[in-house]
């Protein structure tokens, strides 16, 4: 592309307002990035990135330990921040919020605190992240819990049919991803819910690709515990939020224990504080609380309308494009509306990380190639890996229509 | 084969850059790896391809293309040019250690590691100080007689003979460098002046005559006018308060250089240097070998270790 081109099109990018809200965009000069990687993780705004420089400059100090103005204002913004994931999850009340390090923490606390036995059932479908999918393979070994796996359809939707089957009282916890990071595709979580408490399991849902896209009732989805991350949904990294119904949490004994968890203790005996208090252990990332606690803010003035529909015109545009290209395929459902912001394909004869690279080398297009930790599907289809486009609200069209572009090149030069 | 030549050059280029020098290890590990007789599982190679394909692509599709579809066939090519380049340098580093020139014995090409030429260049006979011209192979001592030459320490197993002109900027260099050879090694020495100015051509039967009358005083004569400025050189004056200076009669000389033996004696001098094939100065003869240009000391002793290694087996 020349000169001109690259200008015309810069200020054609520009002129998208929100794009204005992310310094990443106004830093690189000619040269922008298109960042189609934000199933791994997102950009961050600089409302968020300014609320965590407001910490470190104005009031660096611990939470809730201290007696001092700035300890008192750091325990109001963290306490402010679960406000605001609680709204943003629409939660009945703060304390069911945990804040964690990122998902995968989320799902490790359940795993370890829920009381599993011998021959208790865990649920998962076929294409979860390792991070749902270790921790049971863990227990498997540690506790004798039984681990089933739900096939997914040919399409790679979820069989529900096939998991109303498997479904019996024996199951203790259903645990699946609410978006795959695979493929984009969500899981019809409302009926799955109803399903397993009717047979009285509980439902844990992997939402790390969710909240950033999606509008979340953990109330209608009466969904017992719900984990997401911070750094996908434009928060900071290595944030996190576990949710669980406070009965629930209650009833959990933590799995990490110390500073902060205890109201008093002696030399034996110790005594917990209530949820979510409990569950976090430590001094924690204050800096990280509050940015996340921007980022949902962020996202609930942008509003989930405009971000799904957003994603849905650029996904839909893709993948009539990419589809056109001769030996690329889709995994997934081919209808993009199936697939949010989220689109894994494959080139026949053609290195996925090749193909990510050149474009990052050519083109300064980033996107994600490998198995996604999604290794297991890979292995069990026998695919050696996928490039991933995943797209957010901050990208536009224009950036598709030059990715395309670059994509065929690349495609033409590889083959 | 891709990661062996990156290797190569990316440590060369990581010396000065940490970047690369990261590359280096990643290539490192490959080589390793392949050594091993293990698969080389790093990516390396698939990395840095589609990076310089990517580098490419904006240029030209054809050209990325072709990059990408001949990877190997190019790496292998890179590997031949590296190991040629290796070869040479190789080369150019040894005649340098050994000879004061890369390109090898009395040769005046470019050298990088002497890049002005200063151990080849001489003074041309009957021209400016320049690079010499002459053919430097077909230097040699063959049915050369020195005999009548200035010499000393004779029955020695060596010889160093020494041509040059008092004139001559190089043979000025060379001087004092071949004075440290012969006095730290037992050889004989011959020093033949020739003048590849016209301003010291007067000289060649003063010298004659007066080592002729005194041999001792002669070779500090030598020292001095190599000593003195070309300017002072030039100056018959001069020479005649230098040789009065050692105790030499003027008279004595003045009548030795008019006999018809010593205008005999200096134009058999130049015949017999002319056999040499000698086309500037400094000419110097280690034995049969011939080394044109001022060249630095280690060159000069270790031909004569080579030879005296040589001798006594």
């Amino acid at each position: 592309m020349g000169r001109l081109k690259d200008q015309v099109f810069n200020i054609c990018l520009m002129n998208n307002k929100l794009r204005s809200d992310f310094p990443i965009f106004s830093n690189q000069g000619e040269k922008l990035p298109i960042y189609f990687d934000s199933a791994c993780q997102s950009l961050r705004p600089q409302v968020v990135i300014d609320s965590m420089i407001d910490y470190y400059q104005n009031y660096p100090a611990c939470a809730g330990r201290s007696m001092h103005s700035f300890a008192s204002k750091v325990t109001q913004k963290c306490d402010e921040s679960r406000v605001t994931i609680a709204k943003f999850i629409n939660a009945r009340q703060k304390e069911e919020v945990v804040f964690t390090r990122n998902t995968t923490e989320g799902i490790n606390l359940v795993a370890n605190c829920l009381d599993f036995k011998p021959g208790d059932i865990v649920i998962t479908s076929d294409k979860e992240h390792n991070s749902n999918l270790i921790p049971w393979q863990v227990l498997v070994n540690k506790k004798g819990i039984i681990h089933k796996i739900i096939l997914s359809l040919s399409d790679n939707t979820f069989d529900l049919d096939e998991f109303k089957k498997t479904i019996n009282s024996r199951v203790k916890l259903v645990s699946l991803g609410f978006t795959s990071n695979l493929d984009g595709v969500t899981i019809p979580a409302k009926e799955i819910i109803e399903t397993a408490h009717k047979n009285g399991s509980l439902v844990l849902l992997d939402a790390a690709q969710t909240a950033p896209h999606q509008k979340i009732d953990v109330r209608e989805l009466d969904v017992d515990f719900l984990a997401f991350s911070g750094h996908k949904m434009l928060g900071p990294s290595g944030t996190g939020v576990l949710y669980g119904k406070y009965k629930l949490l209650e009833n959990l004994e933590p799995f990490m224990v110390g500073g902060d968890t205890v109201s008093s203790s002696t030399y034996t005996t110790h005594e917990f504080l209530a949820p979510p208090e409990k569950f976090e252990a430590g001094l924690q990332d204050y800096a990280g609380i509050i940015g996340l606690g921007e980022a949902a803010k962020y996202l609930m003035k942008v509003g989930f309308s405009e971000i799904e529909k957003k994603e849905r015109e650029i996904n839909s545009y893709l993948t009539k494009e990419l589809l056109a290209i001769p030996n690329l395929k889709i995994i997934g459902p081919e209808n993009s509306d199936k697939r949010g912001g989220i689109i894994s394909f494959c080139v026949d004869g053609v290195d996925h990380h090749q193909l990510a690279l050149i474009l990052d080398q050519s083109a300064n297009i980033m996107v994600r190639s490998g198995q996604h930790c999604v290794h297991s599907w890979f292995h069990h289809h026998k695919i050696k890996g996928s490039v991933r486009v995943s797209v957010y609200f901050y990208n536009t069209l224009e950036e598709a229509e030059l990715f395309v572009r670059e994509i065929k090149k690349v495609i033409q030069v590889l083959l | 084969m891709f990661c062996l030549i990156s290797f190569l050059i990316l440590s060369i280029i990581g010396i000065f850059s940490a970047s690369h020098r990261v590359l280096a290890k990643e290539a490192f590990d490959c080589v390793f790896r392949r050594l091993t007789l293990r698969p080389c599982n790093t990516g390396f190679q698939e990395k840095m391809k589609a990076k310089i394909t990517g580098q490419l692509l904006p240029r030209s599709v054809i050209l990325a293309r072709l990059f990408n579809k001949h990877f190997e066939l190019l790496a292998w090519l890179l590997f031949l040019v590296t190991l040629v380049s290796i070869f040479w340098t190789g080369k150019g580093l040894f005649n340098f250690y050994m000879y004061g020139s890369c390109n090898g014995l009395n040769k005046s090409g470019f050298c990088a590691l002497d890049p002005t030429g200063q151990n080849n260049k001489v003074s041309q006979a009957g021209g400016s100080c320049t690079v010499g011209e002459g053919d430097e192979s077909k230097v040699t001592l063959k049915d050369v007689n020195l005999s009548t030459f200035p010499a000393k320490n004779n029955n020695e197993k060596n010889t160093v003979v020494f041509i040059g002109c008092f004139n001559c900027d190089y043979t000025r260099k060379a001087y004092p460098i071949v004075k440290k050879l012969i006095e730290k090694n037992k050889v004989n020495f011959v020093f033949a002046h020739y003048p590849v100015k016209g301003e010291t051509v007067y000289m060649l039967p003063i010298g004659y005559c007066a080592y002729k009358q005194d041999q001792s005083k002669y070779w500090q004569l030598v020292d001095k006018l190599f000593a003195s400025t070309k300017e002072e050189n030039g100056n018959p004056d001069y020479l005649n308060q230098l040789l009065v200076g050692l105790g030499y009669s003027l008279e004595s000389i003045q009548s030795c250089t008019q006999s018809q033996e010593t205008k005999t004696a200096v134009v058999r001098q130049r015949i017999e240097l002319e056999k040499t094939n000698i086309y500037g100065t400094p000419l110097v003869f280690i034995n049969s070998k011939g080394l044109v240009g001022p060249k630095p000391y280690r060159v000069y002793d270790r031909i004569l270790d080579t030879i005296n290694i040589f001798k006594n087996k």
